[in-house]
């Protein structure tokens, strides 16, 4: 009885080393596994099921047999594995991970969006929330509410869209009814940007396109002063631009603010006296937007007692924005939505 | 406008040059565009609105000089009007002095009118203005020196000696001296004779009246009109002049003498002797006063964020031309009649900062707010949407905000369209209903280009009206071509509809907006592939295959899928984290093959698989789709699996089966489905 299982497990050991001789891949292996252990229908634990059948004197004895069988084949299983990793692959499956990889679909936001949210995040960071309004307003917040008086040239300095069958409605020239809108409605504090798009009456070209964006903000408070509103541009700059760009903040006039004022920056291409220079055009500075103290009377339009509170508002076009950062040569080319565009600086 | 600095130097003692200048005038506000001339003497310069004061070497020379302590502004000296012993008869009437607050009138006989001598010749080609002849060019070079624009009429033209302000009556008419014939009406304000408008007041003169080499005798205007009388002129004949530019923005009605007298001192030089003038006359109905601008002490310092020394700050005023009174806590400044802009303290304030130096004021950080500041839930959720569609492949784009009234067309089902009074053209004279029409024109610029995967989206807003005009913020997305090229690995992946929503249900999934897909006809869409979204149990767009009309349209010839939603409505059932026990119990798989009629669509085949599903049926999924070979014509051949798990035991092995077979079996019965 222990001979006749001593032999039958001697056959299947030499069995065993036979096919592990023919072992390639870790798939061979794992077939072999399952082959001899697997719960059903394992050759090795077969001989474990059958243990049963044996009476108990002679079962510790089988038993040491069987356990080295198992001791056996799983020794001999796993160090099979090990060189395996160090083989070279089984002939007619040669790989090479140099190979090009395969490329996966990967978008950009537009560019002047992306531009934007960096404005936009900059000017959170200072405590500046998000306003939004209508893209189609009415002349009062556009014009009235700001201090452009009726028949004034500067009303005309703006060509403005109109909508036809609605005779007070025009499309915005800037974001700054967004301001009216929000100055009516709040009290001060207020710290607010208003992004969004802008429409004047110009036919396209290289500078100019009839939807364009701007970024407006705007401070009331108590104690606001014009030095603040310097220094929150200059903080913008260096932020934006890079410490090594200067500022310059001139006098100039927008029917809305008093005093008012235009920054512009250093020109990074040139130091200002190249003619050629395909950004400054070798004046050496670059505009980049207007400013100033909120005019009395628009606060007075919106409820805010100028005596108690005064403001700063800023605006930017985001446009001119991103020819300035990124040195696009063409507005145009933003609004035909080339993708080699949108790839290269979204 | 521009300034000759040689000119210049003849009423301020600059010594610089041209070049520095140009630097530093921006300091105080004027802006320089352009230098001229080969010693770049010439500064070229756009005024801002509010101080035509500038227009005028004088102007220039008041500001340099307001800023250079060191410098002294002279005005050119004037002699006295030499008046005839005999006065002509003549007479000025203004008919309305609201529309004209002065005029003032000269004649003078005797006059030869030659080409000018070189001098005037090179300095009015130096300020951009072609030489005519002495008198003209005389007249130009006064508003150049003083800003005042003057008119010189020929004196024999003028009729019953006369010269009358008044406005136009209808249908009379007028040949310019440009020879443009223009029919007058009351808004239009002339300078007319005893019989006849001889000119266009403030804007033009009249041809019949102009000086030529023939004029002797001439009548010199130097007047004050309303500006938005000359405006609206302006603007209803489409004119614009230098004068006209001038009148416009309002001019200095205290000036109009000096004009008169520049005029006359530089003719005398020219026609070589001392001019006597035969007649003249000042109507001035509305004099001029200042107006007075109360300042308090501090509010300077208070509004700037420095500290000015108030002694400083007086004297810039004065300098400008501002007449400053201390009274106590605050100033009285009265302001000089060429600032028309100076109507309260702030304006006094940016005179004085601009003067003293911007670069004089701090630049510090307001004091952080103490509040905090309030998220813009749009703008996040626009930042999320984009993020994601940027990490699966999407490009944004954005397009103008309008288009051509038939792009709107399959869109505006319910409102009507908001049209532009004034467009560019009419490709740009409609508010855009929908987006896609401008994402397919997108397309078809990239497909042209050659790229082969394009992937689109834009968030913008739409427009349309009922009563009111209304507009709804909507997102669209469109692809064409193919989403993997083909290498080495894996041949090209053509877009299909199918994954077009997986790409759609990946973004509602993340962004967790439950909706619902219905079959659908749309006008922009192929109706054989066309489904509407709902959420919440309201329309929230369309999807499908772009119409092959549409597409054509544009020069697309290949498939374009796509989609709009109005953003409000697909966020507006976000569903919020929850926390849900998941079920432990094991899962059993069952498969059914079977065939069914093409007439009925996955979506009908859904509906009866929700309608009499099991409770222990947990998921079901499409593991083949199969027609051809052995498969009747009309029906096709399908292969699902289920998945069955107790919801409060382990459901066993017959349990599953009889639940399985009953379900599918009343399945069967209820859509005619053939097991295989």
């Amino acid at each position: 009885m222990m001979d006749e299982l001593r032999n039958e497990i001697e056959e299947v050991k030499r069995s065993f080393a036979d096919e592990l001789g023919h072992v390639q891949s870790h798939q061979d292996i794992a077939l072999l596994r399952e082959k001899y252990f697997s719960r059903k229908k394992g050759i090795v634990t077969g001989f474990f099921d059958r243990l049963k059948t044996i009476e108990t004197g002679r079962r510790p004895q089988a038993g040491k047999l069987v356990n080295g069988l198992r001791a056996f084949i799983s020794e001999r299983l796993a160090a099979a594995e090990a060189p395996l990793a160090a083989r070279t692959p089984p002939r007619g499956r040669w790989t090479d991970c140099t190979l090009p990889l395969s490329e996966l679909p990967l978008g950009h936001l537009h560019p002047l969006n992306f531009v934007r949210s960096q404005i936009e995040e900059l000017f959170q960071q200072l405590g500046y929330e998000i306003a939004d309004g209508p893209e189609i307003e009415s002349e009062f917040h556009n014009f009235d509410a700001l201090n452009f008086l009726p028949e004034h040239p500067a009303r005309d300095e703006q060509d403005t869209f109109f909508v036809a069958d609605f005779p007070d409605l025009i499309l915005r020239t800037h974001t700054s009814p967004v301001q009216i809108r929000y100055m009516m409605a709040h009290r001060p504090p207020i710290r607010i940007i208003a992004p969004g798009k802008v429409f004047r009456k110009d036919n396209p070209d290289a500078t100019h396109t009839p939807v364009f964006h701007q970024i407006e903000g705007l401070l009331v408070d108590r104690g606001v002063t014009f030095s603040h509103l310097k220094g929150t541009l200059e903080h913008f700059v260096r932020r934006y631009f890079g410490p090594g760009i200067r500022t310059r903040f001139r006098p100039s006039y927008f029917p809305f603010t008093e005093p008012s004022a235009e920054t512009d920056i250093s020109c990074f291409i040139c130091p200002g006296d190249d003619p050629d220079c395909r950004i400054c055009k070798g004046k050496g500075w670059l505009e980049i937007g207007g400013s100033g103290m909120v005019h009395p009377q628009v606060l007075r339009n919106c409820g805010i007692d100028p005596a108690r509170y005064s403001g700063f508002a800023f605006g930017m076009g985001i446009e001119r924005m991103t020819i300035i950062k990124y040195g696009v040569p063409d507005l145009r080319m933003l609004y035909d939505n080339d993708l080699r565009i949108i790839e290269q600086l979204g | 406008m521009r300034i000759d600095t040689v000119f210049l130097k003849q009423m301020i003692n600059y010594e610089g040059s041209g070049t520095e200048l140009a630097e530093w005038l921006p300091t105080i506000g004027i802006e320089i565009e352009a230098v001229h001339g080969s010693d770049r003497g010439v500064l070229e310069f756009e005024i801002t609105p509010n101080r035509p004061d500038w227009l005028s070497h004088y102007g220039v020379a008041r500001e340099i000089a307001a800023k250079e302590r060191s410098l002294v502004f002279t005005p050119l000296d004037l002699p006295e009007f030499i008046m005839a012993k005999k006065p002509l008869p003549f007479r000025v009437v203004i008919e309305d002095p609201a529309d004209c607050a002065r005029y003032s009138g000269a004649i003078i006989l005797d006059i030869k009118v030659k080409p000018s001598p070189p001098w005037l010749r090179n300095l009015i080609e130096r300020l951009g203005l072609r030489p005519i002849n002495n008198v003209v060019d005389i007249s130009n070079l006064v508003m150049f020196t003083c800003g005042h624009p003057l008119h010189i009429f020929d004196l024999q033209i003028l009729e019953k000696k006369e010269i009358r302000i008044r406005r136009a009556k209808t249908n009379e008419k007028l040949v310019l001296l440009d020879g443009q014939e223009v029919i007058l009406g009351p808004d239009q304000l002339v300078i007319a004779d005893g019989r006849k408008p001889v000119a266009l007041a403030g804007i033009m003169g009249g041809q019949a009246s102009g000086v030529t080499d023939a004029t002797t005798t001439i009548f010199i205007e130097s007047a004050h009109f309303h500006p938005p009388v000359i405006r609206r002129s302006c603007r209803a004949l489409g004119l614009k002049t230098d004068a006209s530019y001038r009148f416009e923005r309002g001019m200095d009605v205290e000036n109009t003498i000096t004009a008169m007298r520049l005029a006359v001192k530089w003719l005398a030089e020219d026609q070589g002797k001392p001019l006597e003038l035969a007649f003249f006359q000042d109507r001035y109905p509305r004099p001029w006063k200042p107006q007075v601008v109360r300042l308090e002490k501090g509010f300077a310092d208070a509004l700037t964020g420095i500290a000015m020394d108030p002694r400083s700050s007086i004297e810039i005023l004065q300098r400008l031309g501002f007449g400053v009174k201390q009274r106590g806590g605050h100033w009285e400044v009265s302001t000089p009649s060429f600032r028309v802009d100076v109507t309260g303290p702030a304006d006094l304030v940016e005179e004085i900062i601009r003067i003293h130096g911007y670069e004089h004021l701090d630049a510090e950080l307001p004091p952080q707010a103490g509040t905090a500041i309030v998220p813009n839930r749009e703008r996040e959720l626009e930042m999320t949407i984009g993020q994601h569609l940027v990490a699966h492949g999407f490009y944004e784009v954005i397009n103008y905000v309008f288009q051509a009234p038939e792009e709107n067309r399959p869109f505006q089902l319910e409102s009507a369209d908001v049209r532009l009074k004034n467009p560019l053209g009419r490709d740009f004279s409609t508010m855009k209903a929908a987006l896609l029409p401008g994402l397919l024109r997108n397309c078809r610029h990239n497909v042209d280009q050659n790229v082969k995967r394009i992937m689109l989206f834009e968030i913008g807003k739409v427009f349309s009206r009922n009563q009111a005009v209304q507009e709804k913020r909507n997102l669209a997305l469109a692809v064409t071509g193919e989403y993997l090229h083909r290498d080495w690995r894996q041949p090209e992946a053509p877009f299909d509809f199918h994954h077009f929503r997986g790409l759609l249900d990946a973004l509602f999934r993340h962004l967790r907006w439950p909706v619902e897909w219905l079959a659908s006809k749309h006008p922009f869409f192929d109706p054989a592939c066309c489904l509407a979204v709902t959420a919440g149990g309201k329309p929230a767009g369309h999807v499908g295959r772009i119409a092959s009309g549409h597409a054509l349209a544009v020069g697309l010839e290949q498939g374009v899928y796509a989609g709009e939603f109005d953003l409000e409505q697909l966020s507006a059932n976000s569903v919020q984290r929850s926390f849900r026990m998941w079920n432990r119990f094991p899962v059993s798989r069952r498969d059914f093959s079977f065939l069914m009629d093409k007439t009925i669509s996955y979506l009908q085949l859904q509906r009866q698989i929700d309608g009499l599903r099991p409770e222990s049926l947990e998921n079901h999924e499409l593991l083949d789709v199969y027609e051809g070979k052995g498969i009747p014509a009309e029906k096709i051949s399908l292969a699902m699996s289920f998945t069955y798990r107790g919801r409060d035991k382990t459901l066993s092995g017959e349990e599953v089966n009889e639940i399985h077979g009953r379900f599918i079996a009343r399945l069967a019965e209820q859509l005619g489905l053939i097991q295989r």
